[in-house]
């Protein structure tokens, strides 16, 4: 009796479990991998190089080592280049970390629309995922000033940072590149208008509220040059990414952040429209997308992770700069991702002529 | 020249075998065409056939103020950091002529030595040294002057890219001085000539085929920089180079791009051709004398 009851109990179980399978099998679970699937079959990861890409090559290690397949790794990731596979038909980037809005610029056309079916979102933070992408990590562009300058009486916001009578000093902005809408916007607020009614006209506003930080504001062309302003003490407040913020800190910068507004930035992952296997790119993707794979990403890079149930083992500098905290989530700002898609090639244009001295 | 003519002679008469030395440099020529001609075939058809034929890419050229100003910028600081190469490779070069060979080795090698370290690595040390709060300003203001802005401006910029190039101008200079018979110079002098004549109507002129090789080669070197105005400059001197990257990496605007690059080439071509008809007279006028 208690013998056949038990007999029972398991075929329930037994069962129980074969339907589990059966359900991963047609949904997929961020971070599962399945053994051997991926046996003398080749990817091509491209990413920014670095200790970035290194972390992300670790937290690919698992789903390397259990699909079988061979990862190489390229970088860095130049959409040109890209453009060039896709024309000519040879494609051989199968997974390609971009900066914030390429994926939204080029949908389609460069980056394949993704087939959600294949992937785990569940764990995302909300609103993150594209139509051709989904985040590869997150940070932040956070107002950085010098705490023995302002002593007292720190900047609050980025009207504070647009304010060069109430807080003089040398201004650093990031021109490495492409132009950050988010500050665009909040230059805009400065100027009187409304972010959210925004025309491409306005840019023009915009970039007057930069031109007025006047002659001695300095543009920096990368992350390190920013830290290392930071660390010499040129600049007296700078918009900096977070990772840089945080190790100009750690390596003795008596600087601290403004939180209020900070500017939300990922970078995505995307599949390129006319790769060999987009299966095994989304598999790719979907192990990517895990909680250990992201949790060995943040311990890695110091970069915020984007699976809602990652648990980092981090030091308290690196914490400091996360930014999925509930109270960070409430003080960020995010761009009019839409807005800036449309318009980018004029912000581009009239950026770039900014930065030329124009 | 005298001892050239019987071998320029023996040349002439076999005209037949003429062709030679052109069979040799045929591998060369195909390199040549594939690495450059084929490229730039690309580049001139691209900015002409972007987005669609025509010459829109040129009149968005021409039609944009930042583009003249940078393009005139970029020739300007060009043209400094050949004059301050000049200034400095000179007497460089002249020492180099007049020592043994053991310290003329040290100099070479105080030349080639940065010529080994990448132009980055270069570049970020002048960071160091120019920054507001780097070594030089430093040193000013301890010793109780005003500090001087440095970094993120042309002159920062122009002593950057000077410093890159020198090794360029030394080395034709050199080349040139070695085979500068120095007994002239001791001629002019025998004759009565003061020191500052001998060197200004001996020496020098016959040094100008090095100064114009080096000036010409630090010009036209400088007017691709890129990485140096970027780390030392501000958006005020920002050069070509920067505004090719935007469009091609970040706009998908080759044919602009293109354009832009045909610009740069064109403009120099003509400039060369203007100031060969100089060069050419001085160095006739001093292989007379």
């Amino acid at each position: 009796m208690l013998k056949s009851k038990l007999a029972g109990l398991g075929a329930v179980l037994a069962l129980g479990m074969l339907t589990t399978t059966a359900f991963a099998q047609e949904k997929p679970v961020a971070g599962e991998v399945k053994e051997g699937s991926l046996k003398g079959k080749t990817l091509t990861f491209v990413s920014y190089g670095g200790i970035y890409q290194d972390g992300q090559v670790a937290a690919l290690k698992e789903f390397v080592e259990k699909s079988g397949v061979k990862l190489l790794n390229d970088g860095p990731t130049e959409i040109a280049k890209l453009q060039a596979q896709v024309e000519s038909g040879n494609v051989t980037w199968d997974v390609v970390d971009t900066g914030d809005l390429p994926p939204y610029v080029h949908c389609g056309k460069l980056f394949q629309k993704l087939d959600l079916s294949k992937l785990d979102v569940s764990k995302i933070p909300e609103g993150q995922v594209g139509e051709c992408s989904v985040p590869a990590m997150n940070y932040g562009v956070v107002l950085m000033y010098n705490k023995e300058k302002y002593k007292d009486n720190p900047p609050k916001n980025w009207a504070d940072f647009f304010d060069t009578e109430k807080f003089p000093g040398v201004r650093a902005l990031d021109g490495s590149g492409d132009p950050t809408g988010g500050l665009l916007e909040q230059a805009f607020k400065v100027a009187g208008g409304d972010p959210k009614a925004m025309t491409a006209a306005d840019i023009d506003k915009a970039l007057d509220v930069i031109r007025k930080l006047g002659p001695d504001t300095i543009y920096w062309k990368t992350g390190a040059e920013s830290q290392q302003l930071a660390e010499s003490g040129e600049a007296d407040m700078l918009m900096m990414w977070t990772g840089r913020a945080m190790t100009a800190v750690k390596n003795g910068a008596k600087y601290a952040p403004a939180w209020q507004d900070w500017l939300v930035v990922m970078d995505q992952m995307t599949i390129p429209v006319g790769v060999k296997d987009t299966d095994a790119a989304y598999a790719l993707l979907n192990a990517y997308l895990g909680k250990q794979a992201q949790e060995i990403l943040t311990q890695q890079t110091s970069y915020t992770p984007i699976n809602n149930d990652a648990k980092p083992k981090v030091d308290e500098s690196v914490a400091a700069f996360l930014t999925n905290t509930p109270e960070r989530q409430k003080q960020g700002y995010k761009q009019n991702i839409k807005f800036w898609v449309e318009n980018f090639p004029v912000a581009q244009e009239k950026w770039s002529a900014l930065m030329a001295g124009n | 020249m005298s001892a050239l003519e019987p071998t320029i002679q023996t040349a002439e008469k076999r005209a037949g075998w003429a062709w030679r030395p052109f069979a040799l440099t045929l591998p060369a020529l195909v390199l040549l065409a594939a690495v450059i001609g084929y490229p730039l075939l690309t580049i001139v058809l691209r900015s002409l056939s972007e987005p669609e034929w025509g010459v829109q890419n040129y009149a968005w050229f021409f039609g944009a103020p930042v583009n003249l100003a940078v393009l005139q910028r970029t020739f300007t600081i060009s043209a400094w950091v050949a004059l301050v190469c000049v200034v400095c490779a000179y007497p460089y070069a002249y020492l180099m002529t007049a020592v043994g060979p053991r310290v003329r080795l040290v100099l070479v090698l105080c030349v080639l030595i940065p010529f080994w370290v990448s132009g980055v690595v270069r570049t970020l040390s002048w960071v160091i040294l120019l920054q507001d709060s780097g070594v030089i300003n430093s040193l000013l203001r301890s010793a109780g002057f005003a500090g001087i802005r440095l970094i993120r401006t042309q002159t920062g910029v122009v002593i950057g890219m000077a410093q890159v190039l020198l090794p360029f101008m030394i080395l034709p200079l050199y080349s040139v001085m070695k085979g500068i018979d120095l007994r002239l110079v001791q001629a002019a002098r025998s004759l009565g000539a003061r020191p500052s004549r001998a060197f200004f109507t001996v020496y020098l002129p016959l040094s100008l085929p090095g100064v114009y090789a080096g000036a010409i080669i630090v010009f036209i070197l400088a007017l691709g920089f890129y990485i140096t105005p970027a780390l030392l400059g501000g958006p005020r001197s920002t050069m070509l180079s920067t505004l090719v990257q935007t469009q091609v990496l970040s706009l998908l605007q080759w044919g602009r791009g293109g354009a832009m690059g045909v610009v740069l080439l064109v403009t120099t071509f003509l400039l060369l051709a203007l100031a060969a008809p100089v060069m050419r007279s001085r160095h006739r006028e001093a292989g007379r004398r």
